[in-house]
C-alpha cells in the first residue's frame, strides 16, 4: 500500500498480552480514507483484539493507535465513538429489552439525553423518526420499529445492529464478521450496502472469514497472523500469496 | 511483648476458623463458579444440630460430632440439589444464585430462631480448660485443638485435591468444565461431591466454634462474611489463597482493635472486603476470571 | 383499633413503596445489583432525625438526608463501576455493613446501639403532622410525588440510556455513551429517594437504631421488587403491598410473638425462592433478574 495519503487509522507496533499469550505482537498497519479494507487471518491471529484495542475496550501494552493523526491509545471507548469510530460485534450486541427504534435512538446524540433535561423530553422520537426509518430501509429491515429487540431473528438483529451503527456520526466503520451466520441473500444485501456506504465517502474496515465476500468487496486486504501483520495488498495479490495460505493451513 | 503475643494468638485462632469456612466456600466457588453464601448458614444449622444432639438428646459428644458433620455434608448437598441445580437448569445467572443463597440463609437462620429461640446456646464439654502460657500470651487447650484441627483438615484437603482421582476431577472442572466433560467427567456429580466436602468442613468448623464460643442464630452469617473476606483477600478461586487470606484477616482484625475501639472489629473485615473487591477482586493469589467487565 | 392498624400498614406501604421504586431504578433500569440500598435508607433516616432534633426545619432535614444519601450513592458508584453482577452485589453489601458499623460505633453522633428515640413528627411551616391519619395522608403525598419524579426520569431519554447500560454496557460505550456517568447518576437518584423514605420512616416510628437497617431489610426489599417485577413502577407498588400484607395474618393466627418475627422472614425467603424459580420476571416485570 502506498502511503501517499495520510491514513485515517494507524496502529504502530501495538502489543497486547493476555496472561502470557501475545494476542498482538508489535502489530502495525494502516487504513486509508474512503476505502473498504478487509482484515483477515486465521483464528487467534488477533483481529478482534485489534478491534477492541482500536475502540478502547482494551488498552495497549505497547505501541500506539492513531486516528486522523491523533493518538487515541489511552482514550476511553465512549470518546473514541464520539470522534467518529462506529463498530459492530461478532456476537451481536443489541439492547434486548428495548425496541428497534430505541436501540437506534441510543446511537444519536439526543439533546434530551442529559440527565438534567429529564423533565423536558419524553422518549418519543418524533424529531428523529425519519432518520430511523431511512436507516432501517437502507439495511432493508422490514420489521415494525416498536418490535422489542429480543424478539428478532439472528439475521434481523444483525441488520439492526448495523443500522444502529450507521445512525452514528462516524467516519470509520469497523465491522466484525458481518456475514457470520447470515443467509446468502442477506450477504449480497450487505455487499451492496457497504458499496453504497463507500460511495458516501465512509471508510470501512471489516474482519471476515468469508473469502469471497472480503475479496470481492475490499480495495485492500490486511492479513494478520500470530498477532502481527503478514502482508497488506490488493485482494488478488493476497489470494495468491503462499504465506497467506500457509498461515491458514500450517497452524 | 505479652500483648503482642496475645493478639497474634487470637489472630491465628480466629484465622483458623475463618480458613476452615473460607476453604469450603472457595472450593465450591472454584468448581461451581458461583457464590454459595448459604455456606454460612450450613455452619449455623450444624452448630444447632450439635446442640440438639448433645444438649437435648443427650447423645455422647463424639458420636454427636460425627452426626453433625454428616448432617452438614448432606445439608449442603441438599441445597445444591434442591435449590441451585434447578435454578441453573433455568439458566440463572450468578447474581440470581447469589440472591437465592441469601434467601436460603435467611430462611434457615429464621427457622433456627423459630425452633430454638433467639437466645444463645452453649455446648460445653469441659474442654475450656485453663489457659497455658505461650510466648507471653495465653492460649487454652481448646484453642490449640482448633488450630491443630484446622491445619490438619486443610492439609488433608490439599492432599485430597492433589492426589486423589476425584480431587483431580474437581480441579479439572474448576479449570475448564467443557474440556473436563470431554474426558468423561460428569460435572453434576463433581458439583455434588464438592458441596459434600465443602459442607462437611463447614460442619467441622461449626463444632469447633460451638465449643469455643456460643451458638446463636446469626453466627454463620457473620462468619460467612469473614470467611468470604478471607477468600477475596487471598483469591476466591484459590483455596490456598483463601486460607492465607483468612489468616491475614484474623491477624489484622485482632491487631487492629489494639488501635481502634473494639466495636469496629467487624468493620475492619468489611473495610478490607470492600477495598479488595474494588481494587483487587481476584485477591492476592487468584486469577481475574471475568470479575470485571 | 383495627382502623389504626390499617392506617399503620398504609403508612408503611407508602414508605416501602418509595424504597422499592428507588431500588428498581438502580436494579431494574440501570441493571446495578445493589444490595446496599438499605444503607441509603439508614443514612436518610439518621441524617433527617439528627438534623431535625438539632433544630433544623423538617423539610430541610429531609432533603439533607436524601442529598447525603445521594452523595453516598454517587461515591459508591465510582469504584464499583467495573464490577460484575455478583461481585457488585457483595461490594454494595459490604458497603452497607460498613455504614451499619458506623451507626453502631460512632456513638457520639448516632448514640450507637441505643439508637435515637423521640424523633418528632414533621413540622412544616407551623403545621404539625401529628395524628396517624394526617401522617398517612402526608406519606401518601410524598409517595405520589416520588413515584411521579422517578417515572418521569425512567420515561425520559435519559431513562433510555439507563436501560441501554443495563442491557449491554459495552455496546452503549461503543455508541458514545459515558456509561460510568450514567451509572453514577442512576445510583445517585436511587439513593436520594431511599433517603427520602428513610426520613419518612424515622419521623413516623420516632425511634431508629442500627438494627433497623440490617441484612433482613435487604431480603425484604429484594422480595418486593422481584415479586413485583423489575423495570416496573406498578410492580414496585403492588410488590410492596403484597409483601407487607402477606405476613400480617400471622398476627391473628395466634402464633407466639417470638415466632411471628422469624416466621415473617421465612415467608419472605420462601417467596423469593419460589418467584426466582417459577416466575423470574415477577408479576409485572419487564426484565429478568440479573441479565448479563
Amino acid at each position: 500500500m502506498e502511503k501517499d495519503i495520510a491514513p485515517i487509522l494507524e496502529l504502530q507496533d501495538v502489543s497486547k498480552n493476555f496472561g502470557g499469550i501475545k494476542a498482538l505482537d508489535k502489530c502495525s498497519f494502516y487504513i486509508k480514507k474512503g476505502m473498504i479494507t478487509g482484515l483477515i487471518g486465521p483464528n487467534g491471529a488477533g483481529k478482534t483484539t485489534a478491534f477492541n484495542i482500536i475502540t478502547g475496550l482494551l488498552k495497549v501494552d505497547e505501541g500506539k493507535v492513531l486516528f486522523l493523526g491523533k493518538d487515541i491509545s489511552r482514550m476511553p471507548t465512549y470518546l473514541v465513538a464520539r470522534i467518529g469510530l462506529a463498530r459492530t460485534f461478532q456476537q451481536v450486541r443489541l439492547f434486548d429489552n428495548l425496541s428497534i427504534e430505541e436501540n437506534l435512538l441510543v446511537a444519536i446524540n439526543h439533546p434530551g439525553e442529559k440527565f438534567h433535561k429529564c423533565f423536558f423530553y419524553t422518549r418519543k422520537s418524533n424529531s428523529f423518526k425519519k432518520k430511523i426509518e431511512e436507516a432501517l430501509a437502507f439495511v432493508g429491515l422490514n420489521k415494525s420499529m416498536t418490535t422489542i429487540a429480543s424478539e428478532l431473528s439472528y439475521g434481523q438483529k444483525r441488520l439492526v445492529e448495523l443500522a444502529r451503527a450507521l445512525m452514528m456520526d462516524y467516519s470509520l466503520l469497523l465491522l466484525d464478521e458481518p456475514t457470520a451466520g447470515v443467509n446468502p441473500a442477506v450477504r449480497e444485501k450487505l455487499k451492496s450496502l457497504l458499496r453504497k456506504l463507500k460511495k458516501q465517502g465512509k471508510t470501512i474496515l471489516l474482519i471476515e472469514h468469508d473469502m469471497d465476500f472480503v475479496m470481492s468487496l475490499s480495495d485492500e486486504v490486511i492479513v494478520l497472523s500470530s498477532g502481527t501483520k503478514l502482508m497488506a495488498d490488493k485482494p488478488e495479490k493476497v489470494m495468491k500469496d503462499k504465506r497467506v495460505l500457509e498461515a491458514y493451513l500450517g497452524k | 511483648m505479652g500483648v503482642a503475643a496475645q493478639l497474634i494468638i487470637n489472630g491465628v485462632i480466629a484465622g483458623s476458623i475463618y480458613a476452615l469456612i473460607a476453604s469450603g466456600f472457595s472450593l465450591i466457588y472454584s468448581v461451581a463458579k458461583f457464590m454459595h453464601f448459604a455456606h454460612g448458614v450450613v455452619v449455623t444449622v450444624s452448630a444447632f444440630m450439635l446442640f440438639l444432639f448433645v444438649g437435648i438428646l443427650g447423645i455422647p459428644f463424639w458420636p454427636a460430632a460425627l452426626l453433625t458433620v454428616v448432617f452438614a455434608a448432606l445439608f449442603g448437598l441438599a441445597m445444591n440439589v434442591f435449590c441451585y441445580e434447578p435454578l441453573r437448569s433455568k439458566k440463572a445467572t450468578n447474581a440470581v444464585l447469589l440472591i437465592a443463597s441469601l434467601a436460603l440463609t435467611i430462611l434457615f437462620q429464621s427457622l433456627m430462631i423459630a425452633v430454638f429461640g433467639a437466645d444463645i446456646k452453649t455446648v460445653r464439654q469441659g474442654y475450656v480448660g485453663t489457659g497455658m502460657d505461650f510466648l507471653g500470651g495465653i492460649i487454652t487447650e481448646l484453642q490449640v485443638i482448633i488450630f491443630v484441627v484446622s491445619i490438619v483438615i486443610l492439609v488433608l484437603l490439599w492432599l485430597f485435591m492433589k492426589k486423589t482421582r476425584i480431587g483431580k476431577a474437581m480441579r479439572a472442572v474448576a479449570d475448564n468444565e467443557e474440556v473436563a466433560q470431554t474426558v468423561g467427567i460428569n460435572p453434576r456429580k463433581i458439583y455434588n461431591i464438592t458441596f459434600i466436602i465443602g459442607s462437611a468442613i463447614a460442619g467441622i468448623a461449626a463444632i469447633l466454634i460451638a465449643l469455643e464460643q456460643n451458638i446463636e442464630p446469626n453466627m454463620g452469617f457473620s462468619l460467612m462474611i469473614k470467611g468470604f473476606t478471607g477468600s477475596i483477600i487471598g483469591g476466591v478461586t484459590s483455596v490456598p489463597g483463601s486460607v492465607l487470606g483468612s489468616y491475614f484477616l484474623g491477624l489484622v482484625e485482632n491487631i487492629g482493635i489494639w488501635y481502634l475501639p473494639s466495636g469496629y472489629k467487624d468493620a475492619i473485615a468489611f473495610f478490607l472486603l470492600f477495598i479488595f473487591l474494588l481494587f483487587r477482586p481476584q485477591g492476592i493469589l487468584g486469577i481475574n476470571k471475568g470479575v470485571q467487565k | 383499633m383495627f382502623e389504626a392498624y390499617l392506617i399503620h400498614l398504609a403508612i408503611l406501604i407508602c414508605i416501602y413503596a418509595v424504597l422499592a421504586i428507588s431500588l428498581d431504578l438502580a436494579m431494574g433500569y440501570t441493571g446495578l445489583m445493589n444490595m446496599g440500598h438499605v444503607a441509603f435508607f439508614g443514612i436518610g433516616a439518621y441524617t433527617s432525625a439528627l438534623l431535625n432534633m438539632a433544630g433544623v426545619p423538617f423539610i430541610v432535614s429531609m432533603l439533607a438526608g436524601a442529598l447525603l444519601a445521594g452523595i453516598f450513592g454517587f461515591i459508591l458508584s465510582w469504584p464499583t463501576s467495573r464490577l460484575r453482577g455478583d461481585y457488585l452485589a457483595l461490594a454494595t453489601l459490604g458497603f452497607s455493613f460498613i455504614i451499619e458499623s458506623f451507626m453502631k460505633n460512632w456513638t457520639s453522633l448516632t448514640r450507637g446501639p441505643l439508637g435515637i428515640p423521640g424523633i418528632p413528627r414533621p413540622n412544616i411551616f407551623g403545621l404539625v403532622i401529628s395524628s396517624q391519619l394526617s401522617y398517612m395522608i402526608f406519606s401518601l403525598i410524598v409517595m405520589v410525588v416520588c413515584f411521579f419524579i422517578i417515572t418521569r426520569i425512567e420515561k425520559s431519554p435519559f431513562g433510555r440510556l439507563l436501560e441501554a447500560v443495563r442491557d449491554d454496557e459495552v455496546a452503549a460505550k461503543t455508541l458514545g455513551e459515558n456509561v460510568r456517568h450514567i451509572k453514577s447518576m442512576g445510583l445517585l437518584v436511587s439513593a436520594f429517594f431511599a433517603g427520602i423514605a428513610g426520613s419518612l420512616y424515622a419521623h413516623y416510628i420516632s425511634f431508629i437504631d442500627p438494627t433497623t437497617f440490617s441484612i433482613l431489610e435487604v431480603i425484604l426489599l429484594f422480595s418486593i421488587i422481584i415479586v413485583g417485577g423489575l423495570g416496573s413502577s406498578k410492580g414496585a407498588l403492588i410488590g410492596t403491598i403484597i409483601i407487607l400484607l402477606i405476613p400480617e395474618p400471622l398476627r391473628f393466627i395466634g402464633f407466639p410473638s417470638s415466632i411471628v418475627g422469624p416466621a415473617r422472614q421465612i415467608i419472605y425467603a420462601l417467596l423469593l425462592l419460589l418467584i426466582i424459580y417459577f416466575k423470574p420476571k415477577g408479576l409485572f416485570g419487564r426484565v429478568k433478574l440479573g441479565e448479563n
